[in-house]
């Protein structure tokens, strides 16, 4: 496939930009804001030099707005997001294909202007558009080569991170090849796995792409570290499988113990292997709301990435070519499918946390690329004005209707008069008032640092009222931030599967 | 479940370029040229040999009239409401309690049982979502997805109870 790069390019790299100095590590929200004090700072960032590393964090299901929502409500209007500070930033666009479909330019190609996860993953994994629910392979059912595979095999240290079940659809696109990404094991079943739509029969049950995911990722060693959930997708046969590989494996599979964040501090080993819920990670806000759980004990992003970055830089990683890691902030997409405002909030900022860990290893190590981005935006996330209201909560939408001017009329013409909020619909702030009626449409309020003390969530009085367009995925383009060598190449718009191009080039794997 | 027995080679496969390699028109065989890095085959895997066991439902005797649960991986990421045992079939609805947005994949593997609570055959109750078809876009969020599976023929005249797993889930 001939893909098109459409990048501002060399020239725009020249362009001097102001970012935002950061603290190292963590952000702090909201009363410790990003410093004011700033730098100037080529697009590139600090690090010209040849990469070594390249780190590709993405929030599953993070729209530009999910940002901006995050930056207003941790940091207030005046503030930044981690990611937000980083010298390149430009637009992803991330359609799939229907099944059977070729790509871009081929006569055959067929358009699915919204993806899901699975086609997103292999767009940037592979470099190639494909079907919905498809990994690792094009629209036809063809193996393709992932990032990490490639890199993996040429000699770079690899790492895979996610608050997802491992096998889940993004994590699983670098390291699976599958006609279905519901083939996640632990066992193979033919509706869950074939896809005879593609194929036209039935495949051996031998053959890659239907061969459950979890017995592929513990069996082809593609990612030498390996953390984040869905312990129940894996049993005995794949621990052994992955002990025999040289894995330390934290917690164990087949007595279905999930790794702990001690034990995780604790590894030192050059591949590791840990999954810390037996289903998806807990999302941060229980995590917060019941300290004292055992699920509170559970790594956090940051804490992944953290410790993923030692393992890999350090021991072979340190006298080898470098490293590959991806990582995966997955419950932001999951909390926005359920139109839960709080819960994705802390999700956007716990994904922050784990950029800021990246991008405080990049600067120091000056060698590293830092991209983060989104595979989809997911449910139509909004900021509507303080006290106005949605569609949803309507009873009738916005008029159109210009009597003294008819170009300003088109169709249908509405009276302005019918655009009142429907008491039942709309029963009062999601997260405060309204909180008791599984019926209602209304936004949910957060206060922001810009709020006079005293202002609580919920409220009417709240700055920042959140609201959804569905529970489904949209086909909005995300946003890219990047920092390091050949940063600039995401400056601008540019294709979900360039990102494979900029990935497999900075590494020299392509 | 049935186990993944026969060996198989690893093969690293040759490079045959990577992205913009030119799609053809059906799959490729597993064995044949592809690009360098993917991993395609796994030393030591046996090939499914079809549609999941249960071991445990061999493990589990209900009383006559009973319908029960047998263990299962996700026993914690589900509930089943009203299952009952009636007129040659079993039946309920598996209300999944982890995160889900979207039904992907759920089989339901019931075990049919004599007077005795002798295992005498298995059925199953399948839901496959085709987000490609936009499956996801239809209907109720599948948080509580409904079965009903009938006692086999072969084991009809004779079962008495009947038990139920769940082999595969997925959601997201």
């Amino acid at each position: 496939m001939k893909r098109t790069l459409s990048t501002i390019t060399s020239a725009c790299a020249a362009g001097a930009l102001v970012v935002s100095g950061l603290g190292s590590a963590m952000a702090t929200p909201a009363s410790a804001a990003p410093t004011a004090a700033t730098t100037t700072r080529s697009v590139a960032g600090a690090n010209n030099g040849q990469i070594r590393n390249v780190i590709y964090l993405l929030g599953d299901g993070m729209g530009r707005t999910h940002v901006t929502a995050g930056r207003e409500r941790f940091y207030g209007s005046n503030g930044k997001m981690v990611m937000e500070t980083m010298p390149a930033q430009g637009y992803v666009s991330t359609y799939a294909v229907e099944k059977k479909s070729g790509q871009p330019g081929q006569a055959d190609f067929r358009p699915n202007y919204v993806t899901d996860s699975a086609s997103a993953a292999t767009a940037w994994s592979s470099g190639v558009k494909t079907y919905n629910a498809a990994l690792g392979i094009d629209a036809k059912g063809t193996v393709v080569p992932t990032v990490m595979e490639m890199a993996k095999q040429a000699g770079y240290r690899t790492g895979n991170v996610s608050t997802a079940e491992i096998t889940d659809a993004t994590p699983a696109g670098q390291m699976s090849h599958a006609l279905a990404r519901g083939c996640q094991g632990p066992v193979y079943s033919d509706k869950s796995c074939q896809d005879t739509a593609v194929t036209g029969e039935k495949l051996p049950t031998s053959d890659v792409r239907v061969t459950p995911i979890a017995k592929q990722i513990a069996r082809n060693g593609t990612a030498d570290v390996i953390l984040g959930g869905g312990l129940s997708r894996f049993d005995s046969a794949d621990e052994q499988a992955l002990k025999d590989q040289g894995y330390d494996v934290l917690g164990s599979p087949a007595s279905q113990t999930v790794a702990t964040g001690a034990d995780l501090a604790a590894a030192q080993g050059d591949k590791v292997f840990a999954l810390f819920n037996k289903g998806n990670l807990t999302v941060e806000k229980s995590k917060q709301d019941a300290p004292a759980s055992t699920e509170a004990k559970e790594p956090t992003l940051a804490a992944m990435t953290q410790k993923s970055i030692q393992l890999l830089d350090s021991g072979a990683g340190k006298q080898g070519k470098g490293f590959y890691l991806q990582v995966e902030g997955a419950l932001i997409d999951k909390r926005s499918h359920a139109n839960d405002a709080a819960q994705t909030l802390e999700e956007i900022k716990a994904f922050d946390d784990a950029v800021a860990a990246a991008l405080d290893f990049a600067k120091k190590d000056g060698h590293t690329l830092v991209i983060v981005t989104a595979d989809h935006e997911c449910a139509g996330f909004n900021i509507i004005e303080k006290g106005s209201f949605t569609n949803a909560e309507a009873a009738n939408p916005p008029g159109n209707v210009d009597g003294s001017n008819t170009a300003n009329n088109s169709t249908p013409t509405r009276p302005y008069s019918a655009n009142t909020k429907d008491a039942t619909r709309s029963s009062g702030i999601v997260n405060g008032a309204g909180a008791g009626d599984p019926h209602n449409f209304a936004p949910a309020t957060f206060r922001t640092p810009d709020d006079a003390a005293g202002v609580k969530d919920g409220s009417p009085e709240a700055s920042l009222w959140l609201s959804y367009l569905s529970g489904n995925h949209t086909g909005a383009d995300v946003p890219v931030y990047a920092y390091g060598a050949g940063s600039e190449k995401m400056q601008g718009s540019v294709d979900n599967t360039d990102l494979f191009d900029i990935m497999t080039g900075a590494l020299r794997v392509s | 479940m049935k186990s993944l027995l026969a060996p198989t080679l690893l093969t690293v496969v040759l490079l045959a370029g990577c992205s913009g390699s030119p799609s053809t028109d059906g799959p490729e065989p597993a064995a044949t040229a592809r690009p360098a890095a993917a991993v395609t085959e796994f030393p030591g895997l046996a090939a499914a040999t079809g549609e999941p066991d249960v071991p445990s439902l061999a493990q589990v005797h209900p009383r006559p009239g009973q319908a029960i649960r047998a263990a299962g991986p996700f026993d914690d990421r589900f509930q089943i409401n009203g299952l009952a045992f009636t007129d040659g079939r079993v039946s309920g609805a598996v209300r999944i309690t982890s995160d889900v947005s979207t039904l992907l994949e759920l089989q339901v593997v019931a075990g049919f049982y004599d007077a005795d609570g002798k295992l005498l055959g298995t059925s199953r109750f399948e839901h496959h979502t085709d987000e490609s078809a936009g499956d996801t876009h239809t209907g109720a969020p599948s948080e509580s997805e409904p079965f009903s599976i009938a006692v086999p023929t072969e084991a009809a005249a004779k079962a008495v109870s009947a038990a139920v797993a769940v082999p595969i889930l997925v959601n997201e």
